[in-house]
């Protein structure tokens, strides 16, 4: 029994020890912050009555980045690309060469996947435009039942250009769930935050399906047979009705990033001999 | 000077214990042997997860420690996209007084979390904790800010996966 007692003093020592940075009463505490998206400032909302059909209209909160399942492999050639991006998770915002250092586009999917904070749904003729707080993007999704565009980035004089959101159509699957399939994004986009990459032959559906008034989930598949060895889900993520149908404005300024690296950025990566 | 240091993070370790002095207590043992595995695993992951979920992420900032500087002078806020930043002066004990940058999320990140672009104003009197740069230089993340009337506005925290967001 003893040795049950020393053990468990041991350990909740060891752990409260360690973890004093999260727990610790003297102060100073360390922050761990607060809600850091309306998604999570808002709670449970409950089901809000039922689901509209066909319509997804309207102000939905996200998490700031959805949470991701690994990506299978790669093939050599999604490797090799896949090496030669240094994330800011990776390096120093400095020394990263992520496309949104210098306030590039996010680009789809990975705008689906990160700066989710906020993203509208409305309707226009034959189409359904979805916007974003982050940048407020907008995506056309044509609903008029046009097929997709072929061999984007082709070299033919009627081959469409790449696009930083690509080209989307949608079409309804039921009474509640939307499904969305793109092609075209520019591959000078990454796919996530690590850096994973993708080429101009990704396709990607998307599955919104509302659950109830007040909750609409999404389902991120992603099929690029030149980068990745098998399609995969990458995430499955959630939205929640926003109450007062407003969200805050959150942009990536290129002058304000600048002066960001220079004067916080730049600084924190490097000794002052530059190294 | 005016701050100090949090406890950095050490890994624990766990003592084999004394042998049990009765037969009977000795059949548990194999039980008990389980038991303090999961205990050893419960400390490991605390000490693990905990940081791992709760701190800002940024490969160029510190993350096991903590600087504090109380009667730190603004001198300039900017309300700034993607990130907002505050530059401040700290003076030690000596009266010398050094220059410092801190960023913190965007505008809308730290909003949620009671700031606003009047927050704070140049000459506020504020204390500052946050995590510095793993390069020593008077940069860090800013981890919160006590206002002269006791507000403390926290910063965001970090991104819950896998890859750090800094937004």
């Amino acid at each position: 029994m003893r040795n049950l007692f020393q053990c468990c003093i041991i350990s909740l020592a060891g752990a409260l020890v360690v973890s004093s940075l999260a727990f610790a009463q003297s102060s100073p505490k360390p922050n761990f912050g607060g809600p850091e998206d309306l998604k999570e400032k808002l709670g449970d909302t409950g089901p809000g009555g039922p689901a509209p059909k066909h319509d997804l209209t309207g102000f939905w909160a996200g998490k700031v980045a959805a949470k991701l399942n690994p990506v299978p492999a790669m093939t050599p050639w999604g490797q090799e690309q896949f090496r030669l991006h240094k994330s800011n998770g990776q390096y120093p915002v400095a020394d990263s060469n992520d496309p949104i250092k210098g306030c590039d586009p996010l680009g789809f999917p990975r705008n689906i996947l990160f700066m989710t904070r906020g993203i509208v749904f409305t309707t226009m003729p034959g189409k359904t435009i979805e916007m974003s707080e982050y940048n407020r993007i907008w995506r056309e999704i044509w609903t008029d039942g046009r097929e997709l565009p072929k061999d984007v980035g082709g070299r033919s004089a009627d081959a469409p250009d790449p696009r930083w959101y690509g080209y989307s159509v949608g079409h309804w699957e039921g009474d509640y769930t939307f499904v969305v399939n793109t092609v075209g994004s520019d591959p000078r986009t990454w796919l996530d935050n690590a850096g994973h990459p993708h080429s101009i032959d990704l396709r990607v559906e998307e599955r919104y399906t509302r659950v109830n008034h007040n909750h609409l989930e999404v389902t991120v598949k992603i099929d690029d047979p030149k980068t990745y060895t098998e399609p995969f889900v990458i995430t499955k993520s959630e939205f929640t009705w926003i109450p007062e149908q407003d969200f805050e404005e959150e942009l990536c300024v290129p002058s304000e990033q600048a002066e960001y690296l220079k004067l916080i950025g730049e600084p924190a990566a490097h000794s002052e001999t530059g190294k | 000077m005016e701050w100090c240091w949090l406890a950095s993070v050490r890994p624990q370790q766990f003592s084999r214990g004394r042998p049990l002095p009765f037969r009977a207590a000795a059949r548990f043992r194999g039980r008990l042997s389980k038991l303090r595995m999961s205990l050893a695993l419960l400390g490991v992951l605390l000490a693990v997860g905990v940081p791992a979920f709760a701190h800002h992420g940024s490969a160029s900032y510190k993350t096991d420690k903590v600087v504090v500087m109380k009667q730190a002078t603004v001198t300039r806020f900017l309300w700034a996209n993607p990130h907002t930043m505050l530059m401040f002066d700290a003076k030690d004990d000596k009266g010398n007084i050094s220059h410092w940058a801190g960023e913190a999320g965007s505008p809308a990140a730290v909003r949620s979390l009671g700031w606003n672009k009047n927050s704070l104003h140049p000459g506020d009197v504020i204390t500052v904790q946050l995590y510095p740069s793993k390069f020593e230089r008077r940069v860090g993340r800013l981890d919160k800010i006590v206002l002269a009337d006791g507000t403390t506005l926290k910063d965001s925290p970090r991104s819950d996966l896998g890859v750090l967001s800094r937004y």
